[in-house]
């Protein structure tokens, strides 16, 4: 322990301690073997040691010692601070050769200890692994998530043990301070620090400069610096993460400030209670640099003296506001008060006080050292130096990433956090905690500055990014921050206290299925009031998630007030279970599934079957979005929904089966649906169970839409589709194959009294590059509608497949069992960002199908008019898009040629709706139909649309509910009633559903696999690859569910 | 949750009628208040460090503290009421914490309380009739990448399924 009394003293501590820790800065593992001493850095921040970090620690150094290493080599087992990322701890990094070890256990050590350390090789297991890319990344250097940060304020975290203040100083600690103190004046600091741009780093952004610069020319001979460390925002850890790491670089910022502002003589640290690791590092801390000389009286004879005292929390949320803060340290109840009088002048006991964050205290020694200059260049776009951002929630890489200010928000989110996980969709980022908003897709390549998010409706805040995907919902949300601002309200004033709790009751009437639109209006007014009226930050931040979530996600709240539905299934008031609630057509998924799993198939069946009249079809095409909202997905493996509705399909069909629903009353009024897809006859057959008299008009030679012409035959047989269509028929629907219909008003002539246009999609979009209109090149719907209605199609041996979706990946499949010998697809984004489902890009693979990705098309090649080869260029991924993913641009000069015989186009398809217009019916985006999305009506009045048609290409599921909902609105309309947004449809059997069994304990137990046709047997036959499940597999299967509608039972 | 940094002897009594109770009462919160002489917020130190020892503040130690810092009981109160660590009821032999931050409550926190509420009947603030279990809530514990987060007794335990949770109750005896 040495006193230092000059910068010499501190030097000599610097060069007898830096070679030490030399071998830490050694990334060269080449060099492991010769080492003469190796560091063994164990993680020891709150999230590792939660992990176990404390039992790995110690299984080290009792590992060591007795295998002897230390007769062969010096080796040290160090603690190091938290390095941002707990996800993957306990994290142990291993040098010379900077390798990382994740989620070591106490078990592990010894292979650690033995492979690596004594025979110098590498424990493959435990090396980090990118969950991208899913290569290895054995170096810290090399992992993605570190490599695209800046870390300036983190660097030293993980380098250094923070329980040694000697190495702190090897990297330079407390020269910054010794430089002011010596050799500067104060208002030069106060200066420099200003020159630099730094921005108050707590949430706030006010210049740190000018703030020290007020408080320096204030009057008094008594002021005060403390440091915010409440960190009271729930998902923000950064500055727990400093004080764990590296404690000192804010006891010397707080140093440099005392100095530079004047008359400071004592400091406070406000940390909140729950960080008790980080209070003892800093109190550990402060006591060293007391041994030091570096603080207390007389530092450095200089007859400068400064103390810093720990103040701890008391679990206050309103205590992070400044003013609230400063009165809590002196012992009272944490009420915020008004401000002017500002702190600057009248603060800690009613002296000048500078209260500045943990993060914008401990980048200030280096300011210093390095200069403003310095300082201003780290930074994106005006902005200066860098900002930590915790990544949590729905995300990939979960941790720490420090960025220069001015970095896009997608950049952190998706390159440095990798997105969410489990293939999820991204649907927004909270930023700011309770007093920030969401920022959606449509904004993510926004620029986090202070004032790109401000402008955004949200805040900086203190830098925690809560990530959320397509299962979190917005007025959730809203409504959690909300209740979380109303408990922490310290209750002064009245737009706070009572205005909060009636924007919560307003929340709680929508979620629960009561809310009006006045409410909504309602909402918005209190919001603003409460927001503009409010004594504090708090008050004045509470209602910034409602506006910002209503801004950016209006659609959403009307879905709840509107629809009663909640899109991401998480507002329990308004669902019985998240399945059925997502299934577009509501099916009674926990009933039939609990018939199945005792055996009563029939009833499965029926209640399936009386819901909509496709079970067979969707049991194998369906893209089911109830399995992705299924509640036992986040045990092991969401049920088969799908599967087990096959099942009850097929079982129905082998026993001969039919259902006939009955048909009540006859009406005289004729309804004419054009198209005989999913959508038209969903519609036919509930208008015909009404007794309406339905025609349904189809341009091709057989019934069924895409069903029939688009779906390949080895994934819904015809035989399967036309049994569910002739039920239909059976209702006295007639169905007019071979009619196509070019006039509307001829229908109304013709005594047809409403119009239900359900066209489908069936115009494929074309490449448009050179060279494209010659044989060999086709439009994949066209072709798949060819090979489904039996004509003929010359397919080619070498097939090239443009696009990403269901039509390319059926148009792939399709042509191999055409006789292609090789099949090749080429899309323009990343594999994971290609939309056709799941099971369909494995199976592709499966095939010997192999998939291109981020490419696309320039030109065809061919001789003598027919196609020889195909022409394409590299694409690389730039911005995002609205559509949240990156829009792909060609990589100039990277074009390439592929030979093929035979191109098919699979990138998109359009409604025929050329003739529409004409009729009074608006077209939109795309060439669809434009119609009302919740009545279905056209401008034209009874004339409805719905479908592909309308949408765009889309799911069958979804067809079919929309055929639902028109055939609502077309009955309303024909008995003079005004349309509305519900769907008036009535199930005509009642059924009692089993009740479930009180489970004790529900084991992990991975989804039954379906039966499939072996790889090598597809390619040759149309024969069906998906075989379905046995009676025994869907039962066993079935009794996975769990029956989440029974919880509902006491909502 | 912060540790003192000398002990000083706090134990449950026998008989809390008895003068000798008040006395050793009296006694231990003068040493306490002593201990943290000079230092800001001297009030919030001595009742962490009060509820530190006795797991909680009864009214009789508020009371001592009242009269030993001469500060008036209402005060005493306002700021033991204001902050959420302080509780002047007993805590369970076991202390269940959920954390309920935003990152928490966004991988599946509710439905920890959610579960907690339907086997056991326990809501945030509750402890069971036979004293073994306390149920909290806490806004977030600064660990969020490892959530859901559940402590118990102090200890945080990563990643917790709403079916662990239940093994983790079942531990406490």
């Amino acid at each position: 322990m040495n006193k230092i009394n000059t910068l010499q003293d501190l030097e000599e501590i610097k060069k007898r301690v830096r070679p030490l820790l030399a071998v830490r800065e050694d990334t060269n593992f080449a060099r492991f073997k010769e080492a003469r001493q190796i560091d063994v850095l164990v993680c020891r921040g709150t999230g590792c040691t939660a992990a176990g970090a404390d039992e790995v620690e110690d299984a080290f150094r009792e590992a060591i010692k007795r295998r002897g290493l230390e007769k062969r080599v010096r080796v040290n087992v160090t603690k190091i601070g938290c390095r941002g990322f707990c996800e993957k701890g306990p994290n142990v990094t291993i040098t010379p050769g900077d390798i990382l070890y994740t989620r070591v256990r106490r078990a592990d050590v010894d292979e650690i200890v033995e492979k690596h350390l004594v025979r110098g090789e590498i424990v493959e297991r435990l090396v980090y692994v990118d969950p991208i890319s899913n290569k290895p990344a054995p170096a810290n250097k090399d992992i993605e998530f570190y490599k695209r940060q800046r870390r300036i304020v983190l660097f030293l975290n993980g380098l250094i043990d923070p329980w040694s203040i000697e190495e702190y100083i090897a990297f330079d600690g407390y020269r910054a301070f010794i430089k002011a103190l010596t050799s500067m004046k104060p208002d030069d600091v106060v200066e420099e620090v200003l020159k630099s741009g730094l921005r108050g780093r707590g949430g706030a952004g006010f210049p740190t400069g000018r703030k020290w610069g007020m408080v320096r020319s204030a009057q008094g001979n008594e002021k005060f610096v403390v440091c915010n460390g409440d960190e009271g925002d729930p998902g923000a850890f950064m500055n727990r993460s400093v004080l764990e790491g590296n404690p000192h670089t804010l006891i010397e910022g707080m140093l440099i400030g005392a100095f530079a502002i004047g008359n400071v003589r004592q400091g406070y640290a406000y940390v909140r209670a729950e960080y008790p690791l980080a209070i003892e590092t800093l109190n550990h801390a402060i006591k060293q640099a007391r041994e030091y000389g570096l603080l207390g009286q007389n530092i450095l004879g200089t007859g400068f003296s400064f103390d810093l005292d720990i103040f701890p929390g008391a679990g206050a949320f309103v205590c992070g506001e400044e003013t609230a803060l400063l009165i809590s340290i002196e012992g009272k109840r944490g009420n915020p008060r008004q401000r002017p009088p500002f702190p600057a002048n009248k603060g800690l006991f009613d002296k000048p006080t500078t209260l500045n964050n943990v993060e914008t205290w401990s980048i200030v020694p280096q300011i210093v050292l390095k200069g403003a200059d310095w300082y201003k260049g780290v930074g994106v776009g005006g902005n200066a130096g860098t900002k930590t951002f915790c990544l949590v929630g729905k995300i990939t890489n979960s941790g720490i990433a420090e960025v220069p200010v001015g970095t896009p928000l997608g950049h952190v989110v998706f390159d440095i956090g990798g997105g969410p996980p489990q293939g999820k969709t991204f649907k927004s980022v909270q930023i700011g905690g309770p007093s920030g908003g969401v920022i959606p897709i449509e904004h993510i390549n926004t620029p986090v500055d202070y004032e790109s998010v401000t402008s955004l409706g949200a805040i900086m805040g203190s830098g925690g990014l809560i990530v959320m995907d397509e299962d979190s919902c917005m007025v959730d949300m809203a409504k959690f921050f909300l209740q979380f601002t109303k408990d922490e309200s310290c209750g002064k004033c009245l737009p706070c206290r009572a205005g909060i709790p009636k924007m919560l009751e307003i929340l709680n009437k929508i979620t629960q299925g009561h809310g009006t639109m006045e409410d909504l209006d309602v909402l918005q007014e209190l919001a603003e009031m409460v927001g503009s009226a409010s004594l504090c930050g708090l008050g004045q931040t509470a209602p910034n998630p409602v506006l910002s979530t209503i801004r950016h996600f209006r659609a959403e709240y009307e879905s709840h007030i509107i629809d009663k539905k909640c899109p991401a299934a998480v507002c329990a008031g308004l669902f019985r279970a998240p399945c059925q609630h997502t299934c577009p057509v509501g099916l009674d998924v926990p009933g039939y599934t609990a018939f199945i799993k005792e055996g009563r198939f029939d009833e499965a069946y029926r209640l399936i079957r009386q819901r909509m009249p496709f079970p067979s079809v969707c049991g194998r095409v369906c893209n089911h979005p109830c399995e992705g909202k299924c509640r036992r997905g986040q045990m092991d493996d969401p049920v088969a929904i799908r599967h087990l509705k096959r099942f009850a399909a097929d079982w129905a069909a082998e026993k001969g089966f039919e259902y006939t629903p009955k048909v009540n009353g006859k009406r005289n009024e004729s309804v004419a649906i054009v198209g005989a897809g999913p959508a038209g006859l969903s519609a036919a057959q509930d208008l015909a169970m009404d007794g309406y008299q339905v025609t349904v008009f189809e341009a091709l030679p057989v019934a069924g839409g895409m069903l029939a012409v688009g779906i390949p035959e080895y994934r819904l047989p015809n035989e399967m589709l036309n049994a569910e269509v002739s039920a239909i028929e059976k209702l006295g629907v007639d169905i007019r194959l071979n009619t196509r219909i070019h006039d509307v008003d001829a229908l109304f002539a013709q005594g047809y009294k409403a119009v239900f246009l359900a066209l489908g999609a069936h115009l494929g979009e074309r490449m448009r590059v050179p060279g494209e209109d010659v044989k060999g090149v086709y439009d994949a719907v066209e072709f798949l509608r060819n090979v489904n209605l039996g004509r003929e199609v010359e397919t080619g041996k070498k097939v090239a497949v443009i696009g990403g979706g269901n039509t390319a990946t059926d148009s792939a499949r399709v042509a191999l069992r055409m006789g292609a010998s090789q099949v090749d697809m080429f899309y323009r984004r990343e594999k994971k960002d290609m939309p056709a489902i799941e099971e369909e890009i494995v199976a592709v693979e499966e095939e010997g199908i192999h998939i291109h990705e981020l490419t696309a098309p320039t030109r065809v090649l061919s001789q003598e008019g027919k196609v020889t080869g195909l022409e394409l260029i590299r694409m690389e991924l730039g911005e995002f898009d609205k559509s949240g993913r990156k829009t792909p641009r060609q990589i100039k000069g990277s074009e390439y040629s592929v030979a093929c015989d035979t191109v098919i186009q699979a990138i998109g398809q359009r409604p025929d709706t050329g003739f529409t217009e004409k009729y009074g019916i608006k077209i939109g985006m795309g060439r669809t139909i434009s119609a009302d999305r919740r009545t279905l009506a056209t401008d034209r009045p009874g004339v409805f649309a719905g479908g592909d048609a309308v949408t765009g290409p889309w799911t069958v599921i979804e067809a079919i509910a929309a055929g639902q909902r028109a055939a609502s609105s077309i009955k309303r309309y024909l008995q003079g009633q005004e349309l509305g947004p519900r769907v008036d449809r009535e199930d005509q059997e009642t059924f009692l559903i089993p009740r479930p069994e009180d489970v004790e304990d529900v084991k992990e137990r991975s989804r039954v696999t379906i039966s499939e046709l072996h790889p090598g047997k597809r390619a040759s036959s149309f024969k069906e690859v998906n075989m379905g499940y046995t009676a025994q597999e869907a039962m066993s299967e079935a009794s996975r569910c769990l029956r989440c509608d029974a919880e509902a039972g006491g909502e | 949750m912060q540790k003192v940094e000398q002990s000083v002897d706090l134990e449950l009594p026998v008989n809390k009628d008895s003068a000798e109770y008040a006395a050793r009462i009296l006694r231990d919160v003068n040493e306490i208040v002593d201990l943290n002489t000079g230092r800001s917020g001297r009030l919030i130190r001595v009742l962490q460090q009060s509820q530190q020892r006795v797991g909680y503040l009864p009214p009789e130690v508020l009371t001592a503290i009242s009269q030993v810092m001469k500060v008036p009981i209402s005060e005493v109160n306002g700021v033991v009421s204001f902050y959420n660590f302080f509780t002047t009821v007993p805590r369970g032999k076991h202390v269940l914490q959920v954390c309920l931050g935003t990152a928490c409550y966004v991988r599946g926190g509710q439905r920890i309380l959610d579960v907690l509420k339907k086997e056991y009947h326990l809501e945030p603030g509750d402890t069971t009739p036979d004293g073994i279990l306390s149920l909290d809530t806490v806004r977030c514990l600064g660990a969020c990448a490892l959530a859901p987060v559940v402590t118990l007794n102090g200890q945080v335990h990563r990643r917790v399924k709403p079916t662990g949770v239940k093994e983790l109750v079942s531990r406490c005896k």
